[in-house]
């Protein structure tokens, strides 16, 4: 998969979603393949970054993991600006989430980058019976907005690599690589990708 | 509130009346600005804003209405902001606030810097900084015209947007900020300004330093600053003086020279040497600030107030060994026999430089925090914790009694319920007086939280409060007293929960001019990696450094 004399590419990822959707857990589990029950909550925004390779290229993913409280709303058009790709994380047990979730679209198909791949994630998707949230309803709805959609658990890791990896894959080849908006806190180094992916 | 202050108050006698009031004070200060050409030009109001408020505390109802104006004189710009007469929105705020808070015909030339703020939500409002630093506290503009206002200023003074944010314009293009302003230098107030005047005494105890007594020794110099910050708070006269701004630039130079120091020696440089040069530094720093800055000419004869309350030279030195914490019996050598703490500066000084021991916490946070005044005896602080206990109850049956019907027609109350039970199972979870998964004391953060948003529905919760309360909850073990230093706190930090940010932002544009001016490779740096706007300060600032240092 990963060949010599491939092209690297910087993306900026950022994670979008209600309060407690999860966008953290998500984040920790791909970066550093962890799990914490009670992840604490994110003030301001925490920045990770993570390589992995795809097709012909090397993807440096630079992700800003947002706050989900509706206050620091106000913040988000910093995090999202310029941002290659986005995650929009709704909780499946939680119905109020994916009404957000949506509104996040909205916003960013309104105020993003037009060029942006959003994936949208059903997290938690281990609470199977505590759901509120129709997968079926979800992928219609990511269908009709462009987006790409899988329900993802940070907690099982449930497809958590894929919807990076699958984001990776979409990005234009041939977009030029973007110097980082903002200071490189947690540089790690490339580890590959680690799950298998679209078997 | 709200209507007598949106509608238009120019027929209003007492408002006509300020405004003569502003008029002649703005002339008299002109002319003795003038005094040397002796002018006496008629002066022409270029832009006039009715109902341009500022917010002397958290609480949008308590702000202080008045008129905004752009004056033309003898060729200079001035703005002044002149409160309404006798329109109080609030009992609390009085006469002398509002002229407290009064803009006096400030010339463009002391201008530095606009920043506007066009939130979503909310009113735009814009903070006008003056090239010395000095921030006035935000200007909201309540019935619009940021836009027009900007605009004139372009059309009479020189104003040119930043390059590096959108939202700051440049009055005078300073190249230097140093040259200019060292000899009028009172930055410190752009993080004073979102405080309330009164706010109490700021516990300088690390937030860190909260579950032992033993992890405040990794203490970083930031956080040193920070505390002495706060402490500085209560005196506008005495906010960091160009004292303090000295001894940081000594930590921050004392961090630097480490590393070039270890090369010196690494190149044969002897150890007395360098130890000598330690010591001249410490004996003449202000020019070596100067040095770095490139400023040519040394203010010599800056002021610099005699006082005997600021830390002595050496203590900020790195490696002096941190006093042992404040014990019991030390703590009462400071109280009178009815219980009073007869110097409250020397306790606050004690434990900024030692900390307090665990078992007196609890007694001692109760004044650091706000709650407990130092001047109150045994007796009164024994009556206040009965009265408060009845009185938090009071509170909390307010929501206590929302029944399950009532609860499904209230959004707002099912909304915050739910966000802070998604974030209290979420604080501390590691540590052992929160760790089982029914704790009594999760339940108590709960509770604490919901009823502070039922006592300041206003601010309401929000995300940081609960990692701001559990360590409270953890040292005074009850449910009211933890719920009254909280509200003490709140008074204080409020502002920086705000949804418009204002209070996050001018701590930390205040920051950004502290680095500045301290550091300026670090601050250039920032620049480069356009990273100016320090957000990635955020959360050390919102919750007082409160999840470093574990």
């Amino acid at each position: 998969m990963a060949s010599t004399g491939h092209t690297n590419l910087n993306a900026k990822l950022v994670l979008l979603g209600d309060m407690g959707a999860g966008k953290s857990s998500l984040v920790i589990r791909f970066v550093k393949g962890q799990f914490l029950e009670f992840q604490e909550s994110t003030i301001g925004a925490a920045f990770f970054s993570s390589t992995l390779a795809v097709n012909n290229a090397t993807v440096k993913f630079e992700i800003w993991d947002t706050a989900g409280q509706e206050r620091y709303h106000s913040l988000a058009p910093m995090y999202y600006r310029g941002a290659a790709a986005a995650i929009i994380v709704y909780d499946i047990t939680s119905v109020d989430s994916f009404a957000r979730a949506k509104k996040w679209v909205q916003e960013l198909q309104k105020q993003g980058n037009p060029n942006m791949i959003m994936a949208l994630a059903g997290n938690k998707a281990d609470l199977e019976d505590k759901r509120n949230v129709p997968a079926e309803e979800a992928r219609l709805y990511a269908e009709e907005n462009g987006l790409f959609f899988m329900e993802t658990s940070a907690k099982t890791a449930v497809n958590v690599n894929d919807i990076f990896y699958e984001l990776a894959k979409r990005l234009p080849t041939a977009q030029p690589s973007q110097s980082p908006a903002g200071m490189v806190l947690v540089d790690r180094p490339a580890e590959g990708f680690r799950a298998g992916c679209c078997t | 509130m709200h209507e007598t202050d949106v509608h238009d108050l120019s027929d209003d006698a007492d408002y006509a009346a300020s405004v003569q009031q502003g008029l002649a004070r703005m002339n008299r200060s002109d002319s003795s600005k003038q005094s040397s050409s002796g002018e006496q030009e008629g002066a022409e109001i270029v832009f006039l804003k009715d109902n341009v408020a500022i917010h002397p505390t958290q609480y949008a109802s308590e702000r202080i209405s008045g008129r905004l104006k752009l004056i033309k004189q003898g060729g200079s710009l001035f703005m002044t902001w002149i409160p309404y007469k006798g329109q109080s929105s609030s009992a609390r705020l009085t006469e002398k606030d509002k002229s407290l808070y009064t803009i006096r015909a400030v010339p463009f030339s002391d201008v530095g810097s606009i920043r506007r703020h066009t939130p979503t939500l909310g009113w735009q409002y814009v903070i006008v900084v003056l090239s010395s630093g000095l921030a006035f506290p935000p200007l909201y503009f309540y019935n619009g015209g940021v836009r027009e206002f900007l605009a004139t200023i372009k059309q009479h003074a020189y104003l040119v947007r930043s390059a590096e944010d959108a939202n700051v314009f440049l009055v005078n293009d300073f190249q230097d900020p140093l040259q200019r302003t060292l000899s009028s230098l009172e930055l410190p107030r752009a993080v004073s300004v979102t405080n309330s005047p009164s706010s109490a005494g700021a516990p300088s105890e690390s937030p860190s330093s909260w579950t032992d007594g033993k992890t405040f020794d990794t203490n970083s110099a930031l956080a040193q600053q920070n505390a002495s910050q706060r402490q500085k708070h209560n005196d506008p006269a005495r906010d960091l003086s160009i004292q303090v701004l000295e001894k940081f630039s000594l930590v921050t130079r004392f961090a630097r020279e480490t590393t070039s120091q270890l090369f010196r020696e690494a190149q044969g440089d002897g150890f007395i040497l360098n130890d000598r040069r330690k010591h001249d530094e410490k004996t003449h720093d202000y020019p070596r600030i100067a040095d770095s800055n490139d400023v040519q000419k040394l203010p010599e004869d800056v002021p610099v107030p005699a006082d005997p309350l600021e830390f002595d030279k050496l203590s900020l030195v790195w490696g002096k060994p941190r006093q042992p914490p404040l014990g019991t019996e030390e703590w009462s050598a400071f109280l009178d026999s009815e219980g009073r703490v007869t110097d409250s500066e020397a306790v606050r000084k004690r434990i900024f430089y030692g900390g307090v021991e665990q078992d007196l916490r609890k007694e001692v946070w109760r004044f650091l925090l706000g709650y407990h005044s130092y001047d109150s005896t045994y007796a009164e602080r024994e009556y206040l914790v009965s009265v408060k206990k009845s009185e938090y109850e009071m509170i909390k049956n307010q929501w206590k009694s929302i029944s399950k019907e009532q609860a499904k027609r209230f959004t707002k109350f099912r909304e915050r319920k739910g966000l802070i039970e998604k974030d209290v199972v979420r604080t501390d979870r590691s540590i052992s007086f929160y760790d089982e998964d029914d704790s009594p004391n999760i339940k108590c953060l709960r509770d604490i939280l919901l009823t502070y948003s039922f006592y300041n529905f206003d601010l309401g919760y929000c995300q940081g409060m609960s990692d701001l309360l559990s360590p409270i909850l953890y040292v005074m073990g009850d449910e009211s007293e933890s719920f009254w230093c909280f509200v003490a706190l709140m008074e204080r930090l409020g502002p920086n929960f705000n949804r418009d940010q204002n209070g996050m932002h001018s701590q930390l544009f205040a920051l950004s001019k502290l680095v500045e001016l301290l550091d300026s490779p670090l601050h250039n740096y920032f620049k480069q990696k356009d990273c100016l706007n320090y957000f990635f300060c955020f959360r050390w600032v919102l919750i007082q450094f409160k999840r470093q240092g574990v």
